[in-house]
């Protein structure tokens, strides 16, 4: 009897999270297909017809087609070179034993520990100088910089449980340097480079802070950024509003859809933001 | 031969690790270490000029500059705690009970943690809406009869912080939820079984032998939310605006280093840089010095038990 009642009441905190969860997600949902005034009068309510005017607003007038855009080209970009760039420098840093690369190593992962927005000045004045401002290679450029010491971090500590025997192996058999990462190495740390894209992903496609201080152009902002202008302008017409929110929402719930499971267990062994 | 194939090495390895090297250098390494020597000097607009040692940070600390350092300082610090008390006590309730019911529970996981992979801009938007006067909320305890006209939820100066710091913890509640799950489902189910075969209850298991082994994830845990909390911008810049309505009652030490250096504009008011760095090396300071301290004590604790 107590062991039933127990259970009831762990089923109703985690349905009722659930609902913590779930309610906000839902109105914004249901809302972008409602009027402002039916946001107003009834909140909870399900649609009583189903107008998909609001999201043709935000996609063309409010230019979110742009924004959307722009985060893709960024994200995809950004997540490509993090990838070639830190599986090429995690190689010898996690193969080779040479005193200088596990030094080299220690600095790639101090950048995990450090507070890279307070810099924002310095590469602000950088940027102008190399002709960096107000360009999406410059986004793109910030974003890899930064993300390189979770993906070395990530790579190189998968790297390194892979047994010798194979490549030394294929390097009796004469292949070169590059062909043993290319052919050995980069099949077998897939399941890292996945982890890798996925956090990568979420984290470029969200962040908010280097758009807003080195993107002005209207068609050179990227989604966060987009979305803080279009809150600015279209203040009181909320079904626009939420119809935004949902289109950016998007693409990010779809890609947890598939790699929830990586997601939780990324998390879980340490591959925390 | 063996000189040969060492020069080789020598050589792939260089061309390997000096694209990484130099894109991680110029966007990570030198812009803070240049704004460090930074604020030791003279600024007029983006210009440095001469060394002037520590007046920028003398500046920081006395009027008119002073009072808002503190009212952020507060914020983030309040920040903290309230992320500690809310956020993370109750991911790891929640933690418990998934880990308590055994079964796969995938579904509760991943539920919980799809909050944390929206930008907090998203999030923070949704949020404003919501708790807008004529909002969704106010609309529902209205209909409920609870309160007697809107609250202004976001518009009061004692109430707009906690609403921030419960939006963030809406947020991020899966992070800290999954570390502790990962945390309690390395315990040696042994260990959990014998205490339940002593008779001792769900919740003394927790609190004599679950909290005990799961002090790595807490210190982790802290650790993120220390650090988290003072780099606390997104949320309340589009819920509250840069300068941290309402009176800069929701001001945090990010928000104030954005508009010292960039004014409220955007980019293209730069405004007292000096200042500006002499408060990011600051907080730098503080955060290692926060992450130090965190590792150090929460460390021992770790090999104690």
């Amino acid at each position: 009897m107590v062991q039933r009642f127990r259970n009831l009441g762990v089923w109703a905190v985690l349905l009722g999270y659930t609902g913590v969860v779930a309610v906000p997600l839902y109105l914004m949902l249901v809302s972008s297909v409602k009027t402002t005034r039916q946001i107003y009068s009834e909140p909870l309510s399900p649609p009583s017809s189903l107008s998909l005017d609001n999201f043709a607003n935000a996609w063309q007038q409010a230019h979110f087609s742009t924004y959307f855009v722009n985060s893709v080209i960024v994200t995809v970009a950004s997540v490509v070179l993090i990838l070639v760039l830190s599986v090429a420098a995690s190689f010898p840093m996690s193969r080779y034993r040479q005193r200088w690369l596990s030094v080299l190593l220690m600095f790639f992962l101090l950048g995990l520990m450090l507070p890279v927005r307070l810099g924002i000045v310095q590469l602000f004045i950088l940027f102008r100088d190399i002709d960096q401002l107000d360009k999406l290679t410059g986004l793109i450029l910030i974003y890899v910089g930064i993300r390189i010491p979770f993906a070395v971090f990530v790579i190189s500590s998968f790297m390194r449980t892979i047994p010798r025997e194979m490549e030394e192996a294929a390097r009796i058999d004469g292949a070169s340097e590059w062909q043993v990462l290319r052919h050995i190495f980069v099949p077998l740390v897939r399941p890292a480079l996945a982890i890798v894209a996925i956090f990568s992903a979420i984290a470029v496609w969200n962040d908010f802070f280097f758009p807003l201080i080195f993107i002005y152009s209207d068609e050179l902002k990227t989604m966060p950024l987009g979305l803080a202008t279009f809150m600015g302008q279209y203040r009181s017409d909320w079904g626009l509003l939420f119809a935004g929110l949902t289109i950016s929402s998007v693409p990010l719930v779809v890609l947890y859809l598939f790699t929830s499971r990586q997601v939780r267990q990324g998390i879980a062994t340490g591959g925390l933001r | 031969m063996r000189a040969v194939l060492a020069r080789r090495r020598l050589r792939s390895a260089i061309i390997l690790v000096a694209p990484a090297f130099v894109v991680y250098t110029v966007v990570v390494i030198y812009p803070l270490v240049a704004s460090l020597w930074g604020s030791l000097l003279d600024w007029n607009g983006l210009t440095s000029g001469r060394f002037i040692a520590l007046d920028n940070f003398a500046n920081l600390f006395r009027d008119p500059y002073l009072p808002r350092v503190v009212g952020a300082f507060t914020h983030n610090v309040l920040w903290f705690v309230g992320i500690m008390v809310i956020q993370n006590v109750g991911g790891m309730l929640i933690a418990y009970l998934l880990y308590t019911r055994r079964g796969r529970m995938g579904f509760f996981q991943s539920a919980f943690f799809l909050p944390a992979i929206l930008s907090p801009i998203l999030v923070g938007a949704l949020w404003r809406i919501i708790l807008a006067p004529e909002g969704p909320l106010n609309s529902v305890l209205g209909n409920l009869g609870v309160a007697s006209g809107p609250i202004a939820w976001l518009g009061d100066n004692n109430l707009a912080l906690p609403c921030l710091v419960l939006v963030d913890a809406w947020n991020w509640v899966g992070l800290p939820l999954l570390v502790f799950l990962a945390g309690f489902n390395d315990i040696p189910p042994e260990i959990m079984e014998s205490a339940k075969l002593e008779g001792a209850s769900a919740s003394k298991a927790l609190l004599s032998i679950g909290l005990p082994l799961v002090m790595p994830s807490i210190a982790i845990v802290s650790i993120l939310t220390f650090i988290n909390a003072f780099n606390q911008f997104d949320i309340v810049y589009i819920m509250e605006g840069p300068e941290g309505n309402p009176g800069h009652s929701t001001d945090v030490l990010g928000t104030l280093f954005y508009q010292l250096a960039f004014g409220t504009q955007g980019a293209s008011g730069l405004t007292e840089i000096g200042i500006a760095l002499a408060l990011a090396t600051v907080l730098m300071l503080l955060l290692a010095a926060g992450t130090v301290v965190g590792l150090r004590t929460l460390g021992q604790r770790i090999v104690e038990f």
